[in-house]
């Protein structure tokens, strides 16, 4: 198999910077390996309350260390065959004589249909995106469309078609 | 001028053959997602909020709850979901910086050089691409210093030939939702 999603994304751990204690740990960890789990259930693993879970989950939700929960598709299933990195260069000329930086190609990027993610990048390029195509003439129908965007210059396109799950769990920050 | 033909006559046959293994394959495909509109509707809420009772869905397809109960172990016995998650925030857990590598390498140690990102703890995603780079990877780590460790412990691979460094910037933007189930299923 020619790809790898390491287990541990991240290491659930206490920082200065969350203070989380063994609840929260379990409540996350839990969640994040089946997030429709039941506060009761898990309220009954720890011998606590379900208000408490409640409670904790609703905080973990406000700071920002839980950003949402979501469904991980098999995009096979779907028949989504491919998934491709655009790396994208942005002319600096152009975009700032018609008032048109990275940020608002950021945003049509972002609404552009499968897109999943997108990002401003610091090194080699702009903007990088990463979308999810059916076959090869979709992805050159991809590729054609983030061309037209105005503003951008360049474009590189790295693809890989050995996907097995689709979940923006590995790209969250 | 024989030569000819016998070569334009195999061109044809070969493009016919493609054609129609091509249609064979929408055909499968089509087979395989059979997901209707309660469904796609199950998939949707989900995605924005693995949580959402199915009571609420029900009541939004004005079904039983029962049926969506069944539709949702119907997706995920299909393989068409592998489960759900939560989404975390890698800088709640001190992890500030994310990053992206293209690696140029040698074409006959690509999958040498992917076992070895796969063993590296930073390491998240990897996998062998086509175009401009041999091998995408992402990384989540610590801070700029790490990520440079990191790019320094790739280099030294005999292997890699050249390697970019992206480091992606504070406002990742995710849709997960920007695919287009419809078109897939029946309605």
């Amino acid at each position: 198999m020619t790809y790898s999603f390491a287990p541990r994304i991240l290491t659930y751990r206490q920082t200065e910077k969350n203070s989380l204690d063994n609840i929260d740990l379990y409540i996350i960890e839990t969640l994040s390996k089946d997030a429709r789990t039941s506060f009761r259930q898990i309220s009954k693993e720890l011998n606590v309350s379900p208000d408490t879970i409640i409670e904790r989950y609703n905080a973990l939700q406000e700071k920002g260390i839980i950003r949402g929960s979501t469904i991980i598709l098999n995009p096979k299933e779907i028949g989504y065959n491919a998934m491709a990195v655009f790396m994208i260069d942005v002319s600096p000329v152009e975009g700032s004589r018609q008032g048109l930086d990275s940020s608002s190609i950021l945003e049509t990027l972002i609404k552009m249909r499968n897109i999943i993610v997108a990002t401003k990048t610091v090194g080699d390029h702009d903007l990088l995106a990463i979308g999810v195509v059916k076959n090869f003439q979709h992805l050159f129908a991809v590729r054609n469309e983030i061309v037209a965007i105005p503003g951008v210059k360049d474009m590189e396109v790295s693809f890989w078609s050995e996907i097995t799950e689709l979940s923006p769990k590995y790209f969250v920050i | 001028m024989g030569k000819d033909v016998f070569e334009q006559s195999c061109a044809l046959v070969g493009l016919y053959i493609e054609s129609t293994t091509n249609l064979s394959r929408q055909k499968d495909q089509e087979m395989g997602t059979k997901l209707d509109i309660v469904d796609l509707t199950v998939i949707r809420a989900l995605q924005k909020d693995a949580r959402t009772s199915f009571a609420a869905i029900a009541k939004s397809c004005d079904v039983s709850v029962d049926t969506i109960s069944k539709r949702y172990k119907k997706i995920e016995n299909a393989g068409i979901a592998r489960g759900t998650t939560v989404l975390l925030n890698p800088k709640s857990f001190g992890c500030d910086c994310v990053a992206s590598f293209g690696i140029r390498a040698d074409f006959s140690h690509i999958e040498e050089i992917i076992q070895f990102l796969k063993k590296m703890p930073d390491i998240v995603f990897s996998t062998q691409t086509m175009g401009r780079h041999s091998i995408f990877a992402v990384a989540i780590v610590k801070n700029v210093t790490k990520l440079s460790q990191v790019k320094e412990i790739i280099k030294g691979h005999p292997m890699v030939r050249e390697i970019t460094t992206s480091i992606w910037v504070n406002d990742i933007l995710l849709c997960p939702e920007n695919f287009d189930l419809q078109t897939n299923g029946e309605k």
